[in-house]
């Protein structure tokens, strides 16, 4: 056979030989990425532990990733233990607190009860308003602390909404009244999965800002049912809500210029959103300023985990 | 953590006398974890907004940074990339693959990427969407919001950095439609999820944490994060005031 036959076979043998081994190589890469992917995976559901100890690169890289994630996690925990510890000591501070307040609201009320000379009992009156202010204060800190540190778990369940109505017109008609408005609960026989205590709380709070910020007219309260979310309504006809000041009534501490003549922390409505949320719903607030404001509390109508 | 940021976005269609400036010099951005809600009349340019934000569209000049990436300095082929990894999108028709089930078209974005399924995650989503029933129908099989209902779910599925969502009930009736914005509003809530929507209605914006206006391809309002929900930014003013009302409540 001419030589230039065996010269085009050897070629030809070179040329396979080079694509075997392009291939081999492209499967290895792939499989380098699969097992770098699968590290990956592990590392994100925290379940990457040091298999094999040998001399691969791989070891020495899963090796080195571990020791980087542990060092990532130690931080991260000692950020969350360092946050734990200050709500632990708020929370302390608050129910240290609430005895002592409570005890002075007793003895102002003891004092009240004995004959005082002239302007002594003026005193003792604005003592005992601003001790219970403290105590509101206090009250309102404890609950938030307890929200917030997931102390208290809210345990939503279904249950109709009009006991819940109920509660509430006996507790807001008298103040309602006192003001001169009009306080009206429509009637409803709507379910929905809720706390029956703290959503009380919520939407007592939207209640009591309501009746606070209105002067004349009406606050009524409604609620209507979509297919997965039902709706509670607290509208007044009170002097509105300003749109640059709406995003930011539901931050904690949050006093809006236009009422800071009146009582008030900033709390209430930080407190309403936080349990509506921790239920698996949501509050929104519409307004229109000079002729009321609209708080609605959307609650899921089916039971998922919140 | 600013996760969205536009500088100067501008966008012309047509050229010369007839040229029309659909965004005149947009200035906007978004913090983690927030809900916004961009308003406008029809034709003010929301919409072309919105397809800048997602990479949809190139802008005529300006930039819009998500997750730390000017998006617009990525090639078509690794922005098509970008999009499917960090953008959930939910349009006002669904966008659903018809031949895929619930289940298909809900990891969909996920298998495209080759990524392997977090299974609990999905599971918690389908939960939160009361998807648990319907896994196995086909899109047509599904009433609007239950197609609605899906479309969140996928774009919710892949965590990404940002949803944009374009008049998401825009085909739905009232009260289908305040369904599906309660759930975008809890899921929202629940995965701390950075929420973009369009919107014409007014109402519908008003859950959102923030309400960005558009006229005339510009901003009118809207454009800072406002301080309730980037705690810890307080301006003086506001301090001032602060410490006014406790001096006042000691009295």
């Amino acid at each position: 056979m001419p030589p230039y036959v065996y010269a085009a076979a050897g070629f030809v043998c070179a040329a396979a030989a080079l694509i075997i081994s392009i291939a081999l190589y492209h499967i290895r890469v792939k499989k380098t990425y699969a097992s770098l992917n699968g590290l990956l995976d592990s590392a994100i559901a925290g379940t990457l532990t040091e298999e094999a100890f040998d001399e691969s690169l791989h070891s020495a890289l899963v090796s080195r990733f571990h020791g980087y994630l542990t060092a990532s996690e130690t931080a991260a925990g000692q950020v969350r233990a360092e946050r734990a510890r200050i709500k632990e000591i708020i929370s302390d501070i608050s129910h240290q607190t609430k005895t002592p307040i409570s005890n002075i609201l007793l003895y102002a009320e003891l004092l009240s009860e004995q004959p005082l000379p002239g302007p002594a009992e003026g005193y003792v009156r604005a003592l005992t308003t601003q001790t219970s202010k403290l105590r509101f204060l206090i009250e309102s800190l404890v609950k938030m602390s307890r929200l917030e540190s997931d102390v208290f778990v809210l345990a939503p369940c279904p249950s109709p909404l009009a006991p819940m109505f109920d509660r509430l017109q006996t507790q807001f008609t008298l103040p309602a009244e006192s003001k001169g408005l009009t306080l009206t609960f429509e009637p409803t026989d709507i379910c929905a999965v809720f706390d029956e205590k703290w959503t009380t709380e919520a939407i007592g709070n939207l209640l009591d800002n309501a009746i606070k910020y209105t002067e004349q007219g009406c606050v009524t309260v409604s609620a209507v049912i979509y297919e997965m979310f039902c709706r509670i309504q607290v509208a007044d006809t009170g002097m509105g809500i300003s749109e640059q000041e709406l995003p930011r009534i539901f931050s904690r501490f949050h006093r809006s210029p236009d009422v800071r003549d009146e009582e008030g922390l900033g709390i209430g409505l930080y407190l309403a959103r936080e349990i509506i949320a921790k239920e698996g719903g949501y509050i929104k607030a519409e307004s229109v300023p000079g002729r009321g404001s609209v708080f609605s509390v959307y609650l899921p109508t089916n039971l998922s985990k919140p | 953590m600013t996760i969205l940021q536009t500088h100067d976005l501008k966008k012309q269609y047509g050229s010369g006398e007839t040229a029309v400036h659909a965004l005149a010099g947009i200035d906007l951005s978004v913090e983690k974890g927030e809900f916004v809600a961009v308003v406008g009349t029809s034709g003010s340019g929301k919409s072309t907004l919105l397809h800048m934000l997602g990479g949809l569209d190139r802008p005529t000049s300006g930039s819009v940074t998500v997750d730390g990436r000017d998006i617009f300095s990525l090639k078509d082929e690794e922005l098509t990339i970008f999009r499917r990894r960090k953008i959930g999108f939910v349009f006002q028709n669904y966008n659903l693959v018809p031949v895929l089930n619930v289940y298909e078209n809900i990891v969909l974005p996920i298998q495209l990427d080759g990524r392997a399924i977090d299974k609990a995650h999905i599971d918690s989503i389908i939960e939160t969407l009361g998807l648990q029933t319907k896994l196995s129908n086909l899109p047509n099989n599904l009433s609007g919001g239950q197609q609605q209902r899906v479309a969140i779910a996928r774009a919710l599925a892949s965590k990404p950095a940002i949803i944009l969502a374009d008049e998401p009930t825009g085909n739905l009736d009232s009260r289908t439609s305040q369904d599906v914005l309660s759930l975008m509003k809890v899921s929202g809530q629940k995965y701390a999820q950075t929420i973009v929507m369009i919107t014409h209605n007014e109402e519908i914006a008003q859950l959102a944490d923030r309400i960005v206006r558009i006229e005339d391809g510009r901003i009118v309002s809207g454009r800072q994060t406002h301080t309730a929900s980037a705690s810890g930014s307080v301006s003086g003013g506001q301090t001032a005031r602060r410490a006014g009302t406790a001096e006042e409540r000691q009295v």
